[in-house]
């Protein structure tokens, strides 16, 4: 009878919950923009994520099986890493850019520091501004959605003789250098809103994301302060440029609907292993992103700001977590 | 009565209660067992040395082992008998300890009657000044039944550097499963009451709240109605408290209940109160009144995988394996045998392990109750998601903790408090990584006090 009986340390129950489990929510809440892809940017963009996540499984296991470890793929981190990664690429992007980026993103931003858990910067985020420096062309090459029509107004469908356009946010950039009226392009949020308008694969449907997003705060796989910090911090720094010159700057929405703000806020920013502890560090971190989003945006030369204002508040993730050090509930003891 | 509770403290989990398999069971008589072992450490402080020798008649009550420092407790035999042998026996919580064996009489020894409440409304604690109080509840043995174990005539006595107002009585039960201190306060209303009273008296604390969750809407109503027909002299309230993991934590209900907060490494009566578990205010009024000593408490026997749970009353000393013959015996199906609640109990390994002052509860956990992940101890790195630090009543960051120790920082493990963690396993419960958070911060308060020791 004694052997059948096991010691450990106490608790000895615990809550059905695994990293599994959480990853899994993950893609569930990433779901709606994949489906929003497959509307908008049709077989093309389904095949890019499908590419993807099959390149990141396979990297990571690759990995395991040359350092000769456990495989690892069965907590799928790879899928959701993959998962992300596609969305933030062009719908034209060449399969072969595609692959190289994830085989970069597991092997060198993950697993060469020590996989899951261990990864300093974003690995999709890594990637793509990896991608980005590497493969210019085809990372800014954007797609015309296929539903779009020549009923729509200028900025879903400029030319829809045209197979690429101009995303919301470089139209926002040539408001700035006076090319065009803000308040001309402005007005059309509500396209950038359901997603008619060019972009990557998945941050170009606010609407899909919302809903994933708000799936995750029900299911508390995130919780709210880091897409609330993101949000507001952006919504803030783009009105007080509003407010001063409208004919110049874009009003808010057009901020968060029009460019990768609302992936970045839900999915990409909230990735608990790159993201502070704290609470505390937690605002502080979205604050900084929403603010370094914007900062890019308004004064930068790039039209989107998402990719560099995550990987640089990663950076300095372990600073706010020094910073913010949780004070115990009795205070801090007179040593 | 109101029976419903808001009051409590930031953090917490909620694991199923669990509380079915026992709560209707009335507090059962069992058996004088055949041997019983004494170990002699049960509480916190200084361990006791025997002062009875090997073929010594002992008889019921009988002091078996003592010490002279302050914070200590005497240990009494439960029953008339011989003494077997003075060895090493297994123990709960620090796995061996010196023993005294006791080999019970066959016929001299009547099983203590579990049920009667020799106390009423009518009792006045007056009649005992705060002296006698103290000096019997020192000579009875007594300690908190809890779980800690801290003698409880230190707790109570006046200490004029720290002087105390508020008695805080502890009946959440806050652990699954466990239902002991429940049944007492329904079954020994009165007893419980009493010894309220009494340990109000010995301290000197004029305000009484008694913290009950919410989960206990009898217990609640028992106690408020039983206190409304005494002649009260105190301020006595009962106070119903959200049913959250670990509201029965001294720290916590103290917050939830008083909304004050003791400091981080400080202890209730700088803050000028005093908390008692409603099982040692039961034994405190027996101490005192009946002359007593602590050689018999009330156990719940639970879990999915024992075949008859109850509420014991058993001599202290009895062995696990006496216990769950009585009860008949193990299922098939059990994975763990526990001693105290799934959240914070010990799981044991010998089943000869004798129940100490302070064990509450034995669970008999299956491979299902474990959980999988737990039972197959399949830990995967941290993902920092930050649940530990949201479950965490001490507001502590155990995720950073724990790497510390696991490499051997103590300065870092240290400077994130690793002191201040009161190991109630709520981060381990909803860490999705599995990772063993306790073990590595037992492990680390270990090196603590393994340093110190070199040190001093």
């Amino acid at each position: 009878m004694l052997s059948k009986i096991t010691v450990s340390p106490a608790p000895h129950t615990s809550e059905k919950l695994s990293t599994r489990q959480v990853m899994l929510d993950v893609i569930i809440g990433l779901l709606p923009a994949v489906i929003a892809a497959g509307i908008f940017f049709r077989f093309r963009a389904l095949a890019v994520i499908g590419v993807c996540i099959a390149a990141c499984v396979a990297s990571e296991w690759a990995c395991n099986r040359l350092r000769r470890k456990p495989a690892s793929i069965g907590d799928l981190s790879a899928v959701v890493t993959g998962l992300i990664l596609a969305l933030s690429l062009p719908p034209a992007v060449p399969f072969s850019v595609a692959i190289i980026g994830c085989v970069f993103c597991i092997v060198i931003v993950k697993m060469l520091f020590g996989g899951l858990g261990s990864n300093v910067f974003n690995p999709a985020m890594a990637a793509r501004a990896f991608l980005a420096a590497s493969f210019g062309a085809a990372m800014t090459t954007w797609t015309v959605p296929a539903t779009v029509d020549a009923q729509m107004p200028p900025i879903a469908a400029a030319n829809t003789a045209a197979t690429t356009q101009a995303t919301p946010m470089a139209w926002s950039k040539m408001a700035l250098k006076g090319q065009v009226e803000a308040q001309a392009i402005q007005g059309q949020a509500q396209w950038a809103f359901w997603g008619e308008v060019g972009g990557c694969l998945g941050e170009t449907s606010s609407l899909a994301l919302l809903v994933g997003g708000i799936y995750l705060l029900v299911r508390r796989t995130i919780t709210f302060h880091i897409p609330l910090a993101v949000l507001l911090s952006a919504t803030v720094f783009a009105g007080v440029g509003w407010l001063l010159r409208p004919e110049a700057y874009v009003r808010p929405d057009f901020h968060l609907f029009g460019g990768g703000l609302l992936i970045c806020a839900f999915f990409i920013a909230t990735d608990p292993v790159t993201a502070p502890l704290s609470v505390k560090g937690m605002w502080l971190f979205g604050i900084g992103v929403g603010a370094l989003v914007m900062l890019i945006r308004i004064v930068g030369e790039y039209p989107e700001g998402v990719m560099y204002a995550v990987l640089i508040m990663n950076a300095m993730t372990p600073l706010i977590d020094r910073l913010c050090k949780r004070v115990p509930a009795g205070g801090k003891p007179n040593v | 009565m109101e029976t419903h509770g808001k009051k409590t403290f930031k953090g917490g989990v909620h694991p199923p209660e669990n509380k079915h398999f026992t709560e209707s069971c009335s507090i059962e008589t069992v058996p004088t067992p055949k041997q019983i072992i004494l170990p002699l450490v049960q509480h916190i402080g200084a361990p006791c040395k025997p002062v009875v020798n090997k073929k010594d008649p002992v008889s019921a009550g009988q002091i078996v082992g003592r010490s002279d420092a302050f914070v200590s407790a005497p240990i009494h035999s439960p029953v008339n008998g011989t003494v077997k042998d003075i060895a090493l026996a297994p123990h709960p919580v620090i796995g061996r300890t010196m023993a005294v064996y006791i080999d019970a009489d066959p016929d001299s020894n009547e099983p203590r009657p579990a049920a009667a409440d020799p106390f009423d409304a009518s009792f006045d604690p007056g009649v005992y000044s705060a002296e006698q109080i103290c000096t019997a509840v020192q000579k009875a043995g007594l300690v908190g039944m809890g779980g800690a174990g801290f003698p409880t005539r230190v707790k109570i006595e006046p200490n004029p550097a720290m002087p105390k107002d508020t008695l805080l009585i502890n009946g959440c039960e806050c652990e699954p499963f466990i239902t002991c201190d429940y049944r007492l306060m329904l079954e020994r209303t009165w007893q419980v009451i009493a010894g309220i009273r009494l340990a109000a008296r010995a301290s000197g604390c004029g305000t009484i709240r008694i913290g009950i969750e919410d989960n206990k809407p009898s217990a609640i109503r028992v106690m408020a109605e039983a206190l409304s027909r005494c002649s009260l002299s105190e301020d006595v309230e009962v106070v119903p408290v959200k049913t959250k993991y670990p509201q029965g934590g001294e720290r916590q209900l103290i917050q939830a209940v008083l909304g004050r907060q003791v400091p981080t490494g400080g202890i209730p009566p700088q803050i000028g109160i005093c908390v008692l578990n409603v099982a040692t205010c039961a034994a405190l009024a027996e101490a005192v009144v009946c002359g007593r000593p602590l050689t018999h408490r009330v156990v719940s026997v639970t879990g999915c995988a024992i075949s008859r749970p109850g509420n014991y009353y058993v001599p202290i000393g009895m062995r696990v394996e006496d216990l769950i013959a009585h009860c008949g015996g193990l299922k098939e199906t059990a994975a763990k045998v526990v001693l105290g609640g799934p959240m914070m109990g010990f799981a044991i390994a010998d089943l000869s392990t004798p129940l100490t002052k302070t064990s509450g509860a034995l669970t008999f956990l299956t491979r299902e109750a474990v959980t999988r992940a737990k039972y197959e101890k399949q830990q995967t790195p941290c993902i920092r998601c930050g649940r530990c630090l949201r479950v965490c009543p001490e507001h502590l960051n155990p995720t950073k903790i724990a790497h510390a120790v696991k490499h051997f920082r103590m300065d870092i493990a240290d400077s994130y408090y690793l002191r201040a963690c009161i190991e109630c396993g709520s981060r381990s419960y909803v860490c999705p990584a599995h990772i063993e958070l306790p073990g590595y911060i037992k492990t680390g308060k270990l090196l603590k006090a393994r340093a110190k020791k070199r040190l001093g």
